[in-house]
C-alpha cells in the first residue's frame, strides 16, 4: 500500500493485532507470501477523518484485500464519538463514484480536454511566475490543519492576501455575535446540562455546527431528567421535527420574538436584564406582549409559555442559525438570541468557551457566504488575474443575481482542484483530479471541539483508484517547491512532510515515545489531543436595533433550507444519498417545494402539482409536498438538486437548485447572502410526466400503535433517574 | 426435507412457548430502539445500505416500491396518543419516526407459508432467508405483516453498481440476483465474525462485541442489539446483556401476545404484538411535552 513505513496497531472489531513494515525496503514477493498486514478474508480497520462535510468526524475504514468497504465512526474522536451520519457512510460512493475524473484537464478552445500533471503544472508555473500579490485569489471550503499551514504559505509565497472562504451552510453570524457579545466566536454548548433548548432555525441535529457532535449530546439532553426543546422556524428542520413544541414563525421575525419573549421575562417572570446597554434594554422594553404578537403573528399565550418554560427549565441554552440569520437584519436576529441567553444566565453554565488552540496555523477556517459575495465583485471589478478553487462549487452555490458566473469570465486563468466535473470546473482553464478524502493524506482541526484540541489525521485507506489524482497536501507542496524551492525541498510528498511536522511537535505530546513509536500511535489513534488554553467567556454589551419593517410583504419568502444529505448540493452524486428519502417530505430523486395546506389550497394544487416559483431574480418550476411544517407564508424548497448534466450521472437533469433564484440581499452588519428574505410568487404550473415519488404509503399512523408516545412526565415518574445507559 | 424442517421449526417453537423458555437456541438476537432518542436522520439506513450489498433501485423503480431498503425510516404526522384532536394548524410536536427492519419474529408469519423453506428460524434465533434456495414465490412477503421483505424484481448488479462501484461490496455477503427475496439479517456476517473469533479463542461472545452496522452508526445510541438470552460475564458475574437489561426494565417478554405489565407506564412495546408474531425488535415510546 501507499503508506510504507507505517506501523501501526490495527484497530476495530475483526481482528487486532500489531504489525510493522520495514522502513524503505521493497521487494517483489510471490502472493503465496502474502502481506501480513492482509490476511485474506480478514477485514482491519485503519482511522482517518472524514471529509464529507467540514465538521471534521473521525472515522474507522474497514480494508479487505485491499479495499476499503465500510466507514464506521472513530470512538476516540470528541467529535462524533464512534457515530457516523449518513453523508458520512456515503463517504463511500465519493470515493467509489463512477464519475470521478481521473486525468487533468486544460482548457483548448472552448472544451477540457485531458493533459498531463506536467502539462499542468507547467501552465499554472506560467500563469504564475510574474503574478503580483493583489492579482491572484484562491478560494476555498473550509480549511484547517497542515493543509492550511500550506496553504497559507502558498498565498504567502505570492503575496497575496485574497483567500476567500466559502460555504453555504455555516454559522457566520452566530460565530460574529458571539465574538461580539462574549468574546468567543465558538463556544461551547452543553446540551448535556441544558434543561431546555429554544432554538431559532438552529438545525443542530442536522446541519447546525457539528451535528454529529450534537446528536450525541442530544442523547443526554433527552435522557432523564429530560430536557425540553422548542424550535422556531419557517419550515421544519430535522431538529423541529424532534421539537416539543415546533412554532412556525414568518421568515424575519425570529429577533422581533426573541424580544418578546426576554420582555415577558423582564416584565413577568422578574429576571434581570442589567448588564445590558440602555439601548437593547429599551428595544426589551418595547417589544410588548401587544407588540410582538402583531410583528410575529405568534399567539400571546404561547409567547408567555415559552419565556415561562425556560424559566422553569434552567438552565436552558437558546440557538440561532440559519432561518434566523438569513435576512438583512439577520444580524440583530442572532444577537436578540443571544441576549436571550444573557438574560437567562446561561452564559457559564450551558454557553461556556472551547478554549484555544495551541496551533494558530493549524486552526480551521470557517467559511461564509460574505466571501462569496466579495470574490463575485472582485471578479467583476476585473481584480484577479488567476484564481485557484478547491473544495467549494461557487458557480452552483451562487445565486444568479450575484453574476458569479458572468464575473469569472473576467479571470482569465481559473483553476479547480475537485474530484468531478461540476458547475465550477466548467468554467475552469485547468482542472486538477483530487484524491478522494480515502486515497489523501492530511491533517483536520475540527471547528466546534468540546473543550479539547483533537489534531484528526486522515490517512489514506487504500491504493489510489487512479494513478492520475494527487492529493490536496501533495499538490500544494509541488506548487510551494516551484515558489519556493529550497523551504520545501526536503519533503519528498505531502507524507514526508507531515511526518516531520509531528517528528517536531513539542515531546510533551510524545508520551514518551519515540518519533516512530509516536507517528504509529497517533495513526492507530487517529488523532493527536494537543489541549487547548482554557479561555473564559466575558458578556459584553452590544447594541443593536431591531427594524420595524420585517418584510411584511405580500409575497411569499423562499425558504433554501438545507438538509443533512445532499448538504449544500455536494452530495446530489452519491445514489445511496438520492435513494435516501428525505427526513421530513420522504421525497427520492428529486427536489420538492412544501407548503402549507392552507396556502395549497389557495394556489389551488396538490401534492406532486407543478408550481412556479418566480423571484426578481429567476423563476423555477418545482413539485409540491404540502404538509402542516410550513409556515403558511413561506414556500420551502431544499437545497441539492437542480445540478448542470456534467457533474453526475446520479444528479443529471433532477430537480432545481433553489439558491439560484435568490434575490442579492446581504446581512447588513456581516454582509453574509440573506438566504431566506427573497420574496417570491407562488403560482400553479403545468404539469409535467415527471412525477414527485415519496417513500411510505400513508402521512399518518391510521389509529395503529406504530409509534406511541407517552407525555414527558409519565416518562419522569417511571423512567427519572435510573436511566439504564 | 422442507417439511420436516418446518414442522421442526414449529414444533420447536411450540416447546419454547409451553415450557417457558428457548432453552435450545445458542442466542436469541434482540433489540430495543428508543424512539425518544431516535431523532430520523437516516444514518441506520445508509450504514445498511453499506454493510449489506443493498441495491440503489432508481427514482422509477422506488416509485413501483421495489426499493431495497431493509432498514428503513418511516415518518408520520399527528399523534393519536397525545390524546388531541388534531385541527392544528401546525405539526407543533415535529414528527414520529420509526426505524423499520425485520422484526426477526420467533413466531414469524413468513416462515410456514414458504414452499420450499427458504425462510426458516436459526438456533441464533434469527429469521432467516436462503438465498439460493428461494425461488420467489413472494408467499412470505405477502405474509409480513411489517412489510419488511424485499424481491428483487430485477437484476440489479450492473445498474446499481457501475465501476468502480462494485468494489465497495463486502465480500462477506452475497449480491442477490433478479427472483430472489431478502431482508434484514441482524447483520449476520458480523455475528459470524465475531462468533467465530470467540471460538478460536476458546470463549464465549461477548456483550456488546457484536453491533449491527445500523446500532453501531446511530447517532444517538438510540438502537440497542444484543443476546435476548444474556450473556454471562466472568469479569462481572453478570448474566443480564444491555439489551435483556431494557426488556425486563420495560416490562416487555417475549412469547406474549399481550403484555400484561406491573408498569403499564413503562414505555415497551412491540409493533403488532397483537398478531402473536413475537418480534424480538422491542421499542420504546417516543416522548413529547404536552
Amino acid at each position: 500500500m501507499g503508506w510504507s513505513g507505517v506501523g501501526a496497531t490495527l484497530v476495530g472489531c475483526d481482528m487486532p493485532s500489531t504489525v510493522t513494515i520495514e522502513e524503505g525496503k521493497e521487494e517483489v514477493v510471490s502472493y503465496l507470501v502474502p502481506e501480513e498486514y492482509v490476511i485474506p478474508g480478514v477485514g482491519v480497520w485503519y482511522a482517518s477523518t472524514c471529509q464529507q462535510c467540514p465538521s471534521g468526524c473521525g472515522i474507522h475504514g474497514r480494508v479487505r484485500e485491499g479495499r476499503v468497504l465500510k466507514l464506521e465512526g472513530n470512538p476516540e474522536s470528541s467529535v462524533n464519538k464512534g457515530r457516523l451520519c449518513q453523508m458520512g457512510q456515503a463517504g463511500l460512493q465519493a470515493h467509489y463514484n463512477p464519475d470521478r475524473i481521473s486525468k487533468p484537464q486544460i482548457r483548448r478552445g472552448t472544451s477540457l480536454v485531458d493533459a498531463t500533471w506536467e502539462e499542468a503544472y507547467g501552465l499554472i508555473a506560467e500563469k504564475t511566475a510574474n503574478i503580483s500579490g493583489s492579482k491572484f485569489a484562491w478560494m476555498t471550503g473550509s480549511v484547517s490543519g497542515h493543509q492550511s499551514v500550506l496553504l497559507q504559505a502558498y498565498l504567502e509565497s505570492i503575496g497575496s492576501g485574497n483567500h476567500f472562504v466559502h460555504e453555504t451552510i455555516n454559522n457566520a453570524i452566530w460565530a460574529k455575535v458571539s465574538q461580539d457579545m462574549l468574546g468567543d466566536s465558538n463556544p461551547r454548548i452543553r446540551l448535556d446540562k441544558a434543561q431546555s433548548v429554544l432554538s431559532f432555525g438552529a438545525d443542530f441535529l442536522g446541519t447546525w455546527g457539528s451535528p454529529l457532535h450534537f446528536s450525541t449530546e442530544y442523547a443526554k439532553f433527552r435522557t432523564s431528567p429530560r430536557g425540553t426543546l422548542i424550535q422556531v422556524e419557517p419550515n421544519m428542520t430535522l431538529t423541529g421535527a424532534n421539537a416539543d413544541l415546533w412554532v412556525a414563525s414568518k421568515p424575519g421575525t425570529e429577533g422581533a420574538l426573541a424580544l418578546g419573549i426576554a420582555n415577558q421575562l423582564v416584565t413577568k417572570l422578574g429576571l434581570s436584564m442589567s448588564g445590558l446597554p440602555n439601548s437593547v434594554q429599551s428595544l426589551i422594553r418595547a417589544a410588548t406582549i401587544d407588540e410582538t404578537v402583531t410583528a410575529t403573528g405568534v399567539d400571546a399565550e404561547r409567547i408567555a409559555d415559552i419565556a415561562a418554560t425556560l424559566k422553569r427549565r434552567s438552565p436552558s441554552v437558546v440557538l440561532a442559525g440559519a432561518s434566523a440569520q438569513g435576512h438583512e437584519h439577520g444580524y440583530q436576529s442572532v444577537a436578540a438570541a443571544m441576549v436571550l441567553n444573557i438574560i437567562l444566565g446561561n452564559i457559564g453554565e450551558t454557553i461556556e468557551s472551547n478554549g484555544e488552540f495551541a496551533y494558530a496555523g493549524m486552526v480551521p477556517v470557517s467559511g461564509n457566504t460574505q466571501s462569496l459575495v466579495a470574490f463575485s465583485q472582485a471578479a467583476a471589478d476585473k481584480r484577479y488575474d488567476v484564481a485557484f478553487f478547491a473544495g467549494v462549487n461557487p458557480v452552483y452555490t451562487a445565486p444568479e443575481s450575484l453574476g458569479l458566473k458572468e464575473n469569472m469570465a473576467n479571470i482569465p486563468f481559473k483553476v479547480v482542484f475537485s474530484h468531478f466535473n461540476d458547475e465550477t470546473t466548467a468554467m475552469a482553464d485547468v482542472v486538477l483530479p483530487l484524491a478522494s478524502g480515502e486515497e489523501d493524506w492530511g491533517t483536520h482541526v475540527a471547528p466546534y471541539q468540546a473543550g479539547v484540541g483533537e489534531i484528526s489525521i486522515q490517512q489514506p485507506l487504500m491504493e489510489p483508484l487512479s494513478k492520475d489524482t494527487r492529493g490536496f497536501g501533495d499538490i500544494l507542496l509541488t506548487l510551494l517547491k516551484k515558489r519556493k524551492e529550497s523551504a520545501y525541498e526536503g519533503f519528498a510528498d505531502y507524507y514526508a512532510y507531515l511526518r516531520n511536522a509531528f517528528a517536531t511537535i513539542p515531546a510533551e505530546h510524545k508520551n514518551g515515545a519515540d518519533d516512530d513509536q509516536f507517528w504509529a500511535n497517533v495513526l492507530s489513534a487517529g488523532l493527536l489531543d494537543v489541549g487547548v488554553k482554557a479561555k473564559s467567556l466575558k458578556v459584553k454589551g452590544v447594541a443593536f436595533n431591531m427594524p420595524k419593517d420585517l418584510g411584511n410583504s405580500s409575497d411569499m419568502v423562499l425558504a433554501p433550507s438545507a438538509r443533512m444529505g445532499f448538504w449544500d448540493g455536494r452530495h446530489a452524486n452519491l445514489p445511496w444519498l438520492q435513494e435516501a428519502p428525505d427526513q421530513i417530505s420522504k421525497v427520492v430523486w428529486d427536489s420538492w417545494a412544501e407548503l402549507h395546506p392552507s396556502t395549497a389550497k389557495k394556489i389551488g394544487v396538490k401534492e406532486g402539482d407543478m408550481v412556479k416559483i418566480a423571484s426578481a431574480s429567476g423563476e423555477i418550476n418545482v413539485k409540491v409536498y404540502i404538509y402542516k411544517g410550513v409556515h403558511p407564508d413561506v414556500v420551502a424548497v431544499p437545497l441539492g438538486q437542480g445540478h448542470d448534466a456534467g457533474f453526475s450521472r446520479y444528479a443529471k437533469d433532477r430537480g432545481v437548485n433553489s439558491l439560484s433564484i435568490l434575490d442579492p440581499k446581504v446581512d447588513k452588519m456581516t454582509g453574509e447572502l440573506a438566504l431566506y428574505s427573497t420574496n417570491v410568487k407562488v403560482t400553479k404550473a403545468a404539469k409535467t410526466d415527471d412525477i414527485l415519488v415519496r417513500f411510505g404509503g400513508s402521512e399518518t399512523q391510521i389509529g395503529r400503535k406504530l409509534v406511541s408516545t407517552v407525555p414527558a412526565d409519565v416518562y419522569e415518574r417511571t423512567e427519572g433517574g435510573d436511566h439504564v445507559a | 426435507m422442507s417439511l420436516s424442517n418446518l414442522v421442526d421449526d414449529w414444533s420447536r417453537y411450540r416447546k419454547g412457548r409451553e415450557e417457558g423458555g428457548f432453552h435450545d437456541y445458542e442466542h436469541m438476537w434482540g433489540m430495543s430502539i428508543d424512539l425518544n432518542k431516535c431523532i430520523g436522520c437516516n444514518a441506520c439506513s445508509v450504514a445498511c445500505y453499506a454493510e449489506n450489498n443493498l441495491a440503489v433501485v432508481g427514482k422509477e423503480k422506488f416509485e413501483k416500491g421495489q426499493g431495497m431498503h431493509w432498514l428503513r425510516l418511516e415518518r408520520y404526522w399527528d399523534e393519536p396518543d397525545l390524546g388531541e384532536e388534531r385541527t392544528t394548524e401546525f405539526q407543533q410536536h415535529g414528527a414520529s419516526f420509526l426505524p423499520m427492519m425485520c422484526q426477526q419474529c420467533n413466531a414469524a408469519t413468513c416462515e410456514p407459508v414458504c414452499p420450499v423453506a427458504a425462510t426458516y428460524h436459526t438456533p441464533d434465533g434469527l429469521n432467516a432467508q436462503v438465498y439460493n434456495r428461494c425461488i420467489g414465490s413472494r408467499y412470505c412477503s405477502n405474509n409480513c405483516p411489517y412489510r419488511l421483505r424485499y424481491f428483487n424484481f430485477w437484476s440489479f448488479y450492473e445498474d446499481s453498481w457501475p465501476a468502480p462501484l462494485q468494489m465497495q461490496l463486502n465480500p462477506d455477503i452475497t449480491v442477490r440476483d433478479k427472483g430472489v427475496m431478502e431482508k434484514c439479517t441482524f447483520c449476520v456476517q458480523r455475528i459470524r465474525t465475531v462468533k467465530d473469533k470467540a471460538r478460536m479463542e476458546d470463549r464465549k461472545v461477548r456483550d456488546g462485541e457484536v453491533q449491527t452496522a445500523c446500532s453501531q452508526t446511530c447517532p444517538t445510541g438510540a438502537i440497542e442489539f444484543g443476546d435476548m438470552l444474556g450473556m454471562y460475564d466472568p469479569e462481572t458475574g453478570v448474566a443480564e446483556t444491555k439489551v435483556t437489561k431494557m426488556w425486563r426494565k420495560h416490562q416487555v417478554e417475549l412469547g406474549k401476545a399481550k403484555q400484561n405489565k406491573q408498569t403499564p407506564d413503562m414505555r415497551g412495546y412491540r409493533v403488532f404484538e397483537f398478531l402473536n408474531t413475537d418480534p424480538c425488535v422491542m421499542y420504546l415510546d417516543r416522548v413529547r411535552e404536552v
